[in-house]
């Protein structure tokens, strides 16, 4: 009020009322605060192509590799380490229930079962790890792939192939 | 000036504001920019890998993300980032257009065809968990054919974090 009293000023001065912008500039923070969702920091797990195409693996005995085939039967995930089915989940893993609820294997059978590939394996030319192929139906849940995979990378596996449908790898 | 001479006069309080503004417009201007950020990619519920690793952007590369997810109808599409969806033939053109236009190669240890070398971009899958694994077959095939071969599936490490703490 104070201010408005413009025989005080000097009749030269021109000043701004800030009143109004900072109204404005209060709205736009409200709003950016309340749109905002921050993002969720997300990992990521390598699978490297193989860098010949895949078409032709050229890798020398085949029949040594682990093969995880997963497939859909009669609206369960079965899964196969070494065509020796592994056991069914008795229970639905909560945070997945929620979504398809479609009971898939037991995990920690096909990790026991990479590892004990793993600690036997022997390399016919000396070198590499354990090379592991994973065979999936394409009806499977994407999350049962990623399932396998992180297994292989927690148990150390850097060999590992995704079999094509249509591409033989054996 | 004036405004303080006319302050002693009237005995008045007169709040300087300057601060207050510059704090306010750094606030909006974090804001406009994290909230441009959140809304680049599709809405994915990733599945959870305890190995993920979230890893650290290096200069001079290039991650292209591919994302499947559900439209409305709850039908699966395929998008290249913000794109339309993409049938895989579609998906294998872009994937090679964008590969050509980074132009950075590395040698095919497996064949000296300079039509073979390997493209240095990267790709990103961002599955949807409850999507069918035969997208994968599809884009694997599409990165060979665009002979990228750096691929990755994105993952949470933990379905019950907090968003707000960075991981390790």
């Amino acid at each position: 009020m104070a201010r408005k009293k413009k025989e005080n000023r000097d009749p030269g001065e021109v000043e701004t009322d800030m009143t109004s912008m900072i109204d404005v500039v209060f709205l736009l923070l409200i709003f950016f605060m309340l749109a905002t969702k921050f993002k969720m920091p997300e990992g990521a797990l390598r699978s490297y192509l193989p860098k010949n195409r895949g078409e032709s693996n050229s890798r020398p005995v085949l029949s040594e590799n682990c093969r995880i085939t997963l497939q859909v039967r009669n609206g369960q995930v079965v899964a196969y380490a070494d065509l020796n089915q592994v056991a069914q989940n008795e229970y639905l893993e909560s945070d997945y229930e929620q979504f398809t609820g479609i009971p898939g294997p037991n995990l920690a059978d096909i990790e026991a079962h990479i590892q004990n590939r793993k600690a036997s394996y022997v390399p016919l030319d000396g070198t590499g790890t354990l090379p592991v192929v994973i065979d999936f139906a394409k009806e499977v849940p994407y999350k049962y792939v990623i399932d396998v995979l992180n297994i292989c990378a927690r148990t150390k596996i850097d060999n590992i192939a995704f079999a094509q449908p249509g591409v033989p790898i054996e | 000036m004036a405004r303080k001479k006319a302050k002693k006069k009237e005995q008045g309080v007169d709040m300087d504001m300057t601060p207050m503004i510059d704090i306010v417009f750094l606030l909006i201007v974090f804001f406009m920019v994290v909230t441009e950020l959140s809304v680049q990619q599709a809405v994915v519920i990733l599945p959870v890998a305890s190995e993920a690793k979230v890893e650290e952007p290096q200069p001079r590369m290039r991650v292209l993300v591919v994302n499947v997810s559900f439209d409305k109808e709850a039908k699966e599409i395929v998008q290249l980032m913000n794109g339309p969806p993409l049938t895989t033939k579609e998906l294998e053109a872009e994937l090679k257009a964008e590969a050509v236009a980074f132009g950075q190669w590395e040698d095919n240890p497996f064949s000296a065809d300079p039509e073979k070398r390997l493209s240095k971009l990267q790709v990103t899958i961002r599955c949807d968990q409850g999507a069918e694994a035969g997208n994968i077959h599809k884009i694997f095939a599409a990165c060979q054919a665009a002979r990228i071969y750096q691929v990755r599936c994105a993952a949470v490490s933990d379905r019950l974090e907090d968003p707000y703490i960075e991981q390790p």
